[in-house]
């Protein structure tokens, strides 16, 4: 097993006409860990990732997965698997013939963990992959995806269709799977909370740039939501940096990016005020993502309410 | 190497596709014709009859060469294949076919001399033009148009993947100047007749050797083009 970074990203950009794709992305990614790639629609996660894997290439800069550029590299393509969001299979295929070629591609394919999740995702094999529904389309590229225990593996928003319940089977087994055979798995999913249990490491990507690149746990509790009367709770968060307002009439709610020792925490709840953490969709929404969009907006709609006041 | 097998292997996972649709193409053709050599026959026609459904599998590939790639290519991609797997396993595997089909149809062309035209004086596999040469220009003949047909499709396939509809466009309006431009350059010359005379000198082995140059040239092209190629 080679002693390599898994993923090394420098300097990479990439143009689509007058699109700036992606803008001096420098990333770099180990093993053994559970990584989410964040990010609006057209931010960048999917041109990202197929550059990762050879199957775009960048205008400039360079990727080395293993030590080695992947495109065109088949013995590195071999360690990689990345199912697209849409992917497309042959006409004609059955569920079954897919999971046969990924069998065949694929070094580390464990086919009875394959046939375990298709029972779990009620796959129709014999079925024309054409005849599938979304749920089921997503399943199959679920189930290659973590058959293949390829050493990274990409998940593009792999959830689209799937119900709550084969979600929830993605992760259980995504989870145990990574427990047994670890390696380096990137997830991008846009239903942030509900995957923000399994990610190590979370990497957000906004108009081509990367925003936030840190480990889950420095997130966890970065934020916290303080809520009560509206003076009250403005002149506590006074020193701290604010991230959100909420008001109605004499209450407000005030989401600030700070940690609260137990001293504070303790003087917030002697003022009258509530404490609650935020979320790490809420915290990834209100700041590197969605910061410059929904501030606009709440400016916005302060002015609206100051004419008709 | 071994992935270019693989690649050959995933093709044939639906046998349809390579050997059971160009297979069935042909029994029809040819039970068809046979059917109608005999309706024919049994009505008074005389002389030798001949019948062209022995091209009918080659259209096929053309449709074959545009499928493997459009359909497969973005498959073989998800399965990690680098592109030039993926070109050497799927051109090296219809060269097999082709292959077998070539000798198939030498074979049945032998078939049908030694039944005396399928008991009618009937011709389908073996045409003189083309039977009455030696085993090798034969099968060479057949293989040769296989496979122009099938990097025809492959190509345009390949300049679709690489620059979609632009690059069609771009190829076919180009293309079609080309052949304006030949065909005023005759006609202006007057050159009609001496092209006719040309073209009618032409043999099943010249044909099979510079058939054999475009395929070559063809093939070049279409992996270039291909090597930058791009799914989404």
């Amino acid at each position: 097993m080679s002693e390599q970074t898994p993923v090394e990203v420098r300097n990479v950009s990439k143009t689509f006409k007058d699109v700036k794709a992606l803008d001096d992305v420098n990333l770099q990614l180990d093993s053994h860990k559970i990584y989410g790639l964040l990010g609006r629609n057209g931010a960048g996660k999917t041109t990202l990732m197929s550059i990762l894997t050879g199957q775009g290439f960048p205008d400039a800069g360079e990727v080395k997965v293993f030590g080695h550029t992947p495109f065109e590299h088949d013995a590195t393509l071999s360690r990689i698997c990345f199912i697209r969001e849409s992917q497309k299979y042959p006409d004609e295929y059955k569920a079954f013939q897919a999971f046969k070629a990924a069998a065949l591609f694929f070094e580390n394919w464990d086919e009875q963990l394959a046939q375990e999740l298709i029972a779990d995702f009620n796959l129709p094999l014999k079925r024309k992959i054409k005849k599938l529904s979304r749920g089921q389309l997503s399943a199959v590229g679920v189930v290659i995806g973590l058959a293949s225990r390829a050493e990274v593996t990409f998940f593009d928003e792999p959830y689209l269709g799937l119900d709550a319940v084969a979600r929830q089977i993605f992760y259980d087994r995504l989870v145990e799977d990574f427990a047994e055979y670890p390696r380096t798995i990137v997830l991008s999913s846009h239903l942030i909370d509900e995957v923000a249990n399994l990610l190590e490491h979370v990497i957000i990507i906004d108009s081509g740039r990367i925003v936030m690149d840190e480990d889950a746990e420095s997130l966890q509790g970065a934020a916290v939501t303080i809520s009560g009367k509206a003076d009250v709770v403005e002149e506590f968060v006074a020193d701290y940096p604010v991230i959100h307002r909420d008001s109605l009439g004499a209450l407000a709610s005030v989401s600030i990016q700070q940690r609260l020792t137990p001293a504070q925490q303790a003087e917030a709840r002697e003022l009258g005020l509530e404490l609650s953490p935020m979320s790490l969709q809420q915290l990834v929404v209100r700041t590197a993502m969605g910061r410059n969009v929904l501030a606009a907006h709440q400016d916005q709609a302060k002015e609206r309410a100051s004419w008709n006041a | 190497m071994e992935r270019v097998i693989k690649v050959a292997r995933m093709q044939l996972i639906n046998k349809w596709v390579f050997i059971g649709l160009p297979l069935l193409i042909l029994g029809c053709a040819f039970i068809f014709s046979l059917v109608i050599f005999w309706i024919v026959r049994e009505n008074g026609g005389e002389g030798t009859m001949y019948g062209g459904g022995a091209q009918a599998p080659m259209w096929y590939f053309l449709a074959l060469g545009i499928q493997a790639l459009t359909l497969t290519f973005p498959f073989s991609q998800a399965m990690s294949v680098s592109r030039r797997s993926f070109y050497l396993g799927t051109v090296l595997l219809f060269g097999v076919c082709a292959l077998a089909l070539s000798v198939f149809y030498y074979l049945m062309g032998l078939l049908e001399k030694a039944t005396g035209g399928w008991w009618m004086d009937a011709r389908f596999f073996a045409l003189e033009w083309v039977a009455d040469n030696n085993v090798a220009v034969q099968i060479g003949f057949y293989f040769v148009l296989m496979v122009l047909l099938f990097m025809v499709g492959f190509l345009i396939a390949t300049i679709y993947m690489r620059w979609r509809t632009t690059g069609l466009l771009v190829f076919f309006i180009a293309l079609g100047v080309l052949l304006l431009g030949v065909i005023a350059l005759l006609t202006f010359n007057q050159l009609w007749a001496n092209f006719w005379t040309w073209a009618l000198t032409w043999t099943a082995a010249g044909v099979t050797l510079w058939g054999g140059v475009v395929a070559v040239v063809m093939a070049g092209g279409s992996y270039l083009t291909l090597r930058k190629a791009t799914v989404a």
